[in-house]
């Protein structure tokens, strides 16, 4: 079975070609001054830690990494209760207008947020949010919210109708079904959208470029890009800055593998 | 509950209540930004002041005798075309080795997806300081014998697209592989036995079977990955801004330059309305191959 060692081998070149830009990265951030000058594929000898620190505190890396959290964490949990409430609306309830609902909804998923920034930012402004957590954290909403409305009303149109009915008749009211019948069947759906709002959340540079430009407010890809500028000769700084944004998503992904990759592929059109 | 649930009121007042902080947020930042684009796209306006001035189509006009427009646009295009014949073409020739694999399958298919989670800005980072002239492609290339192409590649007139294309490819590939990969193990393993039977090759049986039946699937990684290229930003901004001279400008680096940083905002608006007519197009296009692949 040469064939079999062959395609092994190709797939073995192809990992170790994706993962390296990693790795090499991942080396030099680890690597104390001494060894820089080594090639970036040598492990590290000594493996010190006095970049991630220098980059933490003098970097303010602490600072951004804090900003960064919590703008994700906020707009994974929003995002899951505005987009389940709207697709239990689309989806169970039954009232006028809903195709109109539909459609704006699904007008969503075609706008790229790279077109609209510029006024994007203009609304921003216009209603004081600029430098504000709050509004890249409505904008980060409103620019994914039908990605997952879509995939909150794919849950729930898999559960049988007559559920929904019962608890109804039962004289639940709608938002007790809401809560207590039909979110806790629609977990996977929660999963994912926690997971990939998220990444996207804690991935973006474009609207907090813009929204952001107090240094004290900035997200992790605002400052890693802001030291790039200033440090653009600091290799191990730069490293460790990167593998500071990159790791959390990193472990993230490889904690979740199997929820990850099918969100992303029922979300690739964001 | 104040509020008798199955009364007339309650009835109507639920849609409402249900759907408001989703449409709330959406209208005012999404849906309304994008109504502006289209109208500042009429106007002469530098973003702060309050009186704009309307101009009909004159920012289009200028958009049409605009070199550096067309060529930030000719960019984009080469831009997807470069990510497209690697995530397409060898996103779905891996796919297909991978498919063939049951041990180690893991590990390598986390190795090839890894890259897509990783911030375009961590991604801007690494891969430029992979391209520095004494970084670690230059060194690589020299040491497997091929100092020949060694060039300083964000630096460099003629590379600098293309290596910041692939570097694209690098982050984004292993989503075409994961869509192939569902895309193949819908294919009828029936097929394959019966190409076996009739003698045919494992590249015979790629080339007649499995071709054929992902002609959908690639179609939609064709596209995923055309409206993907046309909405980079990040990874150009992070590194080149467009440079050198523009020989790295993409229509998002354009729009952001003339907009937000010359305040010269309604053209950049026409700019935004170009950007997104083409990638609502193809969204379009995707949405309804998709639809029609469910069915």
């Amino acid at each position: 079975m040469i064939g079999r060692y062959a395609l092994l081998f190709s797939l073995g070149v192809v990992a170790i070609l994706m993962a390296s830009p990693l790795i090499l990265t991942l080396f030099s951030s680890l690597k104390p001054t001494t060894e820089l000058v080594n090639p970036p594929w040598h492990p590290p000898f000594d493996i010190t830690f006095e970049h991630y620190i220098r980059v933490w505190t003098e970097g303010k890396f602490n600072r951004y990494f804090l900003n960064t959290l919590v703008i994700s964490t906020v707009d994974a949990i929003a995002m899951i209760g505005i987009a389940s409430l709207a697709a239990y609306a689309l989806v169970f309830m039954r009232f006028r207008g809903k195709s109109i609902v539909q459609i704006l909804f699904l007008v969503g998923l075609m706008i790229p947020v790279t077109a609209i920034i510029l006024p994007l930012y203009s609304v921003v402004r216009s209603v004081g949010l600029v430098n504000t957590h709050l509004g890249v954290i409505f904008a980060d909403l409103a620019l994914a919210v039908s990605v997952f409305i879509f995939l909150f009303s794919s849950y729930f149109l898999s559960v049988p109708k007559a559920l929904h009915e019962a608890a109804r008749i039962d004289g639940a009211t709608e938002f007790q079904t809401y809560r207590r019948v039909i979110m806790p069947i629609a977990r996977p759906a929660v999963v994912t959208t926690a997971l990939l709002e998220f990444l996207w959340s804690w991935n973006d540079l474009l609207l907090r470029l813009l929204l952001l430009p107090r240094d004290e407010m900035r997200t992790l890809s605002v400052g890693l890009l802001n030291f790039q500028g200033i440090m653009t000769r600091d290799v191990a700084g730069l490293s460790s800055g990167t593998m500071i944004m990159a790791l959390p998503v990193v472990l993230l992904f490889l904690a979740f593998q199997r929820h990850f990759v099918r969100g992303m592929t029922q979300g690739a059109v964001k | 509950m104040l509020l008798d649930p199955d009364s007339n009121l309650a009835k109507r007042l639920n849609p409402v209540l249900f759907l408001l902080p989703a449409m709330a947020i959406y209208l005012v930042f999404a849906i309304y930004p994008t109504i502006s684009v289209v109208e500042y796209s009429f106007t002469d306006w530098d973003g702060i002041n309050p009186k704009r001035e309307y101009i009909g189509l004159a920012n289009y006009e200028r958009l049409f005798t605009d070199k550096i427009f067309w060529e930030a646009f000719r960019n984009t295009f080469v831009w997807s075309g470069v990510v497209i014949v690697i995530n397409v073409g060898l996103g779905l020739v891996i796919a297909a080795m991978l498919a063939r694999v049951w041990k180690a399958r893991l590990i390598i298919q986390t190795a090839i997806v890894l890259p897509v989670v990783i911030s375009p800005m961590a991604v801007a980072t690494i891969w430029r300081w992979m391209y520095q002239p004494k970084g670690v492609v230059n060194q690589v290339l020299e040491a497997i014998g091929l100092g020949a192409l060694k060039t300083p590649w964000l630096g460099s007139p003629d590379a600098v697209l293309y290596a910041l294309a692939f570097a694209h490819s690098w982050s984004t590939i292993g989503l075409s592989v994961i869509i192939f990969l569902a895309g193949l193990q819908a294919v009828d393993e029936d097929l394959y036995d019966a190409a076996r039977v009739d003698g045919a090759t494992p590249v015979q049986s790629f080339r007649y079977v499995t071709l054929p039946a992902l002609r959908p699937v690639t179609a939609v990684v064709f596209i995923l990955t055309l409206t993907q290229s046309f909405k980079v930003f990040d990874i150009v901004w992070a590194t080149t801004q467009g440079g050198p001279i523009r020989f790295s400008e993409i229509l998002s680096t354009y729009m952001y330059k003339r907009g937000a940083l010359e305040n010269d905002y309604g053209y950049g608006a026409a700019i935004g309305v170009a950007l997104l007519v083409i990638v609502s197009l193809a969204t379009i296009i995707y949405m309804r191959i998709q639809h029609r692949e469910e069915q």
